[in-house]
């Protein structure tokens, strides 16, 4: 049996305000074998950043089970976070902002310059290291947010939304990008996405999610994923279509079955 | 090229403003024909005598007065500021308190502070820096309770505990909102020490200037009024140089 990098077994979390409580999430079960490319896709409100912030270790105020290499979730460790507008600290040069993750971890300072410039070369970056955040177009931003997040050298990448500020361009550009990084560190990735293209791009894994309380109707195999051609094939957008409907409220049925 | 024809504009524009105002005020002077409000040149002339004399040991104690009271303030105001923004919670069981007396005009308080404290400096410095301590308390915490939630959350994910949180994330992302209330909290500090030293003290511009006038020495009057006014001008342009240097990362988006 293949080894699962995340696990989760009947997790609930809900948000307690000061008298009432909304659930958030109930009864989620999902698992992603190391290695693999999980995405996320439901609809907005359904639960899908309190998932991965509880993945994150940022929430810990759930019940249920929840493994993330056999340990339960912290902050820190070898797990990296990117959000959706990138959090990038708007008062750090790009190089400072991507050298925090190390600082935290008190690396000497000739390891932090050798791996920044490593990464900050492999990004397309090098030459914006001095630049602050709002010095750089959207997309240099997401490539900061990813630089800051492999400079760790991760062994789960989770990211909300990460493309949905982009043009539909830069964003195929990054989501080839990204795929190419997987294929050099074969991370295991969880990604939150409302777009059904990247979803059906890159998950290996789709886990469709509805509201009311967040739970995921739907876990689909995607075997297409991976394929830097795949936008202009046919199969492509019958996937999407599948996926379009079953986001509606249908049933998934296996593509030639 | 571009930074260069900026700055000469804005050298410009603040030239021709300083020779704005002195017109101003020599037309005034010209029109009222009174000794209180001499033109710019006598004032000058009598600042420039007053001060190698007398005037400048009271420059000297109103300077310190103003800077221990805003370095105390801020050393009080920021650091509970950022934590109450920090923690939703306990700020709630503490904002009613600072909703409740923000609002008093705290220099009503000063005689008690003579009577209790003695007519010396600790008087004055406590009033001034409870009255700035509001002010920069109030922002500060507003600004870290307002702090994109973003920039929280990602730098704890990288693992930062609450004091790297302070540091890389809280005080950097205040210091906007601090500096600005420093900048307010600068002027009121101003008016409340010119009103304290007009009171029970021989020492400080405040009481130099209302001195000058129960004498009827209208020029030495009117120095004091400019060395109060140039330390205020002073300092205040210190903390725009501060926040040139320290915001830096603010300038670059436009
Ligand atoms: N801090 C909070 N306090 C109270 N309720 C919250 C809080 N954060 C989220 N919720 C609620 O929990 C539910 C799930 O929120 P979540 O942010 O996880 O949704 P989402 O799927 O990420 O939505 P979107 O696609 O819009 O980002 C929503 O109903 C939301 O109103
Ligand atoms: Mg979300």
């Amino acid at each position: 049996m293949e080894h699962n990098y995340i696990s989760i077994k009947s997790l609930k979390a809900d948000y307690r305000q000061k008298k009432q409580s909304v659930v958030a999430l109930e009864s989620v079960d999902l698992s992603l074998p190391k290695g693999q490319r999980g995405v996320i896709i439901g609809p907005s409100g359904c639960g899908k950043s309190t998932l991965l912030n509880v993945l994150a270790g940022l929430n810990q105020s759930y019940t249920g089970q929840v493994l993330v290499d056999n340990q339960p979730p912290i902050c820190g460790g070898k797990t990296a976070l990117i959000l959706q507008e990138y959090g990038l600290l708007p008062w750090k040069t790009v190089w400072d902002n991507v050298i925090l993750g190390m600082e935290l971890r008190k690396k000497s300072s000739p390891e932090i310059k050798e791996a920044t410039q490593k990464v900050l070369e492999k990004l397309g970056l090098l030459s914006m290291a001095k630049r602050y955040p709002v010095q750089l177009s959207g997309g240099q931003r997401q490539r900061v947010a990813i630089a800051r997040a492999l400079i760790l050298e991760p062994q789960l990448l989770l990211m909300d939304e990460p493309f949905s500020s982009l043009d539909a361009l830069s964003r195929e550009e990054i989501q080839d990008s990204l795929l190419k990084i997987w294929e050099e560190t074969r991370v295991t990735m969880l990604l939150i996405t409302h777009n059904i293209e990247e979803a059906v791009f890159l998950g290996q894994k789709i886990f469709v999610m509805s509201s009311c309380p967040g739970h995921i109707v739907q876990e689909i195999e995607n075997r297409m994923a991976g394929d830097y051609n795949l936008r202009g094939r046919v199969q492509f957008l019958e996937m999407c279509n599948q996926l379009r409907s079953c986001l509606r409220g249908g049933e998934y049925y296996a593509a030639g079955a | 090229m571009q930074q260069g024809h900026k700055t000469t504009g804005k050298t410009f524009a603040f030239l021709s403003s300083v020779v704005i105002l002195l017109l101003i005020w020599w037309l005034v002077s010209l029109i009222l024909k009174n000794p209180a409000v001499p033109p710019p040149l006598d004032a000058l002339k009598s600042f420039v005598s007053a001060i190698q004399r007398e005037l400048f040991t009271h420059l000297g104690v109103s300077l310190y007065r103003v800077l221990v009271s805003l370095f105390l303030a801020t050393i009080m105001g920021v650091p509970l500021g950022i934590f109450l923004g920090k923690n939703p919670e306990i700020d709630e069981k503490i904002a009613p308190m600072i909703y409740l007396t923000y609002p008093i005009p705290k220099v009503v308080f000063m005689p008690i502070f003579l009577i209790v404290l003695g007519i010396g400096d600790t008087s004055k410095i406590v009033l001034i820096t409870l009255i700035t301590f509001y002010q920069i308390l109030v922002t500060t915490r507003d600004a870290a309770k307002n702090l994109e939630k973003e920039y929280v959350l990602s730098v704890r994910s990288l693992g930062a505990g609450s004091w790297e949180l302070y540091r890389h994330v809280y005080l950097p992302g205040c210091l906007p909102a601090i500096l600005t209330s420093l900048r307010l909290g600068l002027g009121t500090a101003m008016a409340v020490l010119f009103l304290a030293e007009t009171y029970a003290t021989q020492t400080g511009i405040g009481f130099f200037i209302m001195d000058s006038l129960s004498r009827m020495n209208y020029e030495g009057m009117f120095a004091g009024i400019i060395a109060m006014g140039l330390m205020g001008f002073i300092l205040y342009l210190m903390l725009d140089g501060a926040e040139k240097v320290l915001c830096a990362w603010k300038q670059r988006a436009s």
